[in-house]
């Protein structure tokens, strides 16, 4: 663990640049920049808000449900799309630069995580509007974005590994996030579902994840301690699935990029 | 004279995946999922031992392991057997093309390049990077804008610019002089050179044996991932052409 932090000082200037690149590739091109990032919750928002705002009478407040949602479900699609193709993309730098493999996801998702909270701070002052409560346990945003990133770090360390060998990773997963979408309670109530269809949604790691991002959203609560173990477990275990692929793999790269 | 690297018996493989499979789809059907990938040998037990203000020329056919032993001893692929000493500091590989974000201009090219080889601080920053653009003879508008509209020669002038301005204390180079033009490649040839005179250790990929006994001393052919001659260039040079003979 010192090690790696000692490692990272040593080279804080590539890892702030990676991260600058991968920024300045996002938003190079575009006029608005960064601002065509919040136009895709805001125009799920506005659809959801319009079609769905009476289906779902059990909802107090669904505009503060749906949103709260919504913003986090961005951030862990974009994340894991944008690393299934990490090693890929920077398929010229790992052959010719002796810096550690793992700089390139974990800088890629140093850059979204940068746009998610920069975004994180308009859609805070809407929130604020459709009722969210401001008080000291936002705080328990910190720990609960982090857990957060760890779980994209690691599947998008999984689909980026094998997407080097099997390019077809990358389609797959593009099929499966938008499925995923429909099967997380995002824009509907969890108890919505099917008694005999509940597992779908128990097993699906989001549900837990949405459980305690909505404590402190939607509730304004602290995150329950149950479904926080529960994040943290299955955080743990990908972690270290994607580690184990991950080292596996790695010394294959160069000669399949 | 103290060694700078040495490699002892090194064998390196690659991880390919067996039957050609590079989608789930084949890995499904063609049902591998026993062994989906087979080790195929690049390096065949390499010794080498060189010493500080070598230059090296590696000769070799096509597929014969040249690059893969540059990215060995830059660190950038581990060996499967044997060891590897190095005691200089390791500058980046100089291959054509690397590390260039065709979106990006070339200034920012050129700022993450100097901070990738670890040639990046405040103080020198401005200093290191007025070096690079008079070396590369870009103008500022040109570096102003994306690479992707630079022609290769354009292109190979900024990657070089930014590891030759530097000073290197190993300089690996893999066939990127054949890209600019006369006077750029002389410019190169001079300042290689220069980085040799002041006690820089070289290891030049080439396919111009002309060029390797120009610049180089010592010259290594390798055949098949395997170390067929170690003398001097001019030998490595007839060596070589034999090869095609």
């Amino acid at each position: 663990m010192f090690k790696i932090l000692a490692m990272l000082g040593n080279r804080k200037y590539i890892i702030f640049f990676l991260i600058y690149k991968n920024l300045q590739l996002k938003y190079k091109h575009s006029a608005l920049g960064f601002l065509w990032s919040l136009l895709h919750p805001f125009l799920y928002l506005l659809i959801f808000l319009t079609i769905f705002s009476h289906a779902f009478p059990s909802i107090q407040n669904y505009p503060l449900y749906v949103l709260s949602g919504l913003v986090f479900w961005i951030y862990f699609s974009g994340g894991t799309s944008a690393l299934c193709l990490v090693f890929i993309k920077n398929a010229f730098l790992i052959k010719s630069f002796n810096i550690p493999k793992t700089f390139y996801p974990l800088t890629e998702l140093g850059g979204e995580l940068i746009s998610f909270l920069l975004g994180l701070i308009p859609f805070m002052v809407i929130m604020y509007f459709m009722g969210l409560h401001i008080t000291l346990n936002l705080l328990y945003l910190i720990p609960v974005i982090l857990l957060f990133s760890i779980f994209i770090f690691s599947v998008g360390l999984i689909l980026g590994s094998l997407n080097v060998f099997f390019r077809d990773v990358g389609i797959l997963w593009n099929t499966i996030n938008p499925a995923m979408f429909y099967l997380s309670p995002i824009a509907y109530p969890a108890n919505m579902v099917p008694e005999r269809f509940k597992f779908i949604v128990q097993y699906n790691p989001l549900y837990h994840f949405l459980k305690i991002i909505r404590n402190v959203f939607y509730d304004g609560t602290a995150p329950s301690l149950h479904y926080m173990v529960n994040c943290l477990v299955i955080t743990t275990v990908t972690a270290l699935i994607a580690f184990l692929i991950y080292r596996k793999i790695r010394n294959g790269f160069i000669s399949n990029l | 004279m103290e060694s700078v690297i040495k490699l002892h018996n090194v064998s390196v493989s690659y991880l390919q995946s067996r039957k050609g499979i590079h989608s789930l789809k084949d890995f499904i059907l063609k049902a591998s999922f026993i062994a989906p990938f087979q080790k195929h040998r690049v390096l065949h037990h390499i010794d080498l031992d060189i010493k500080k203000g070598d230059s090296v020329g590696i000769l070799g056919p096509n597929g014969s392991g040249k690059s893969t032993l540059l990215r060995t001893i830059a660190g950038i692929i581990h060996p499967e057997e044997g060891t590897l000493q190095t005691h200089v500091r390791i500058s980046p590989l100089l291959a054509l093309g690397a590390g260039i974000e065709l979106e990006l201009s070339g200034y920012e090219n050129m700022r993450i390049a100097l901070a990738l080889s670890g040639n990046y601080s405040k103080a020198t920053r401005t200093e290191m990077m007025e070096k690079v653009s008079d070396f590369a003879e870009l103008t500022n508008e040109q570096l102003r804008m994306p690479t992707k509209m630079y022609s290769t020669g354009m292109l190979a002038r900024l990657s070089f610019s930014s590891v030759m301005t530097a000073n290197p204390e190993l300089l690996m180079i893999d066939e990127v002089l054949a890209v600019g033009d006369r006077g750029f490649q002389k410019k190169c040839m001079n300042r290689i050179h220069e980085i040799i005179e002041n006690g820089a250790t070289l290891l030049f990929v080439s396919h111009s044996p002309g060029e390797v006994e120009e610049i180089c001393k010592r010259g290594i052919c390798l055949k098949d991932g395997k170390k067929i001659f170690d003398g001097t260039s001019t030998k490595a040079a007839v060596v070589y052409n034999k090869l095609f003979d």
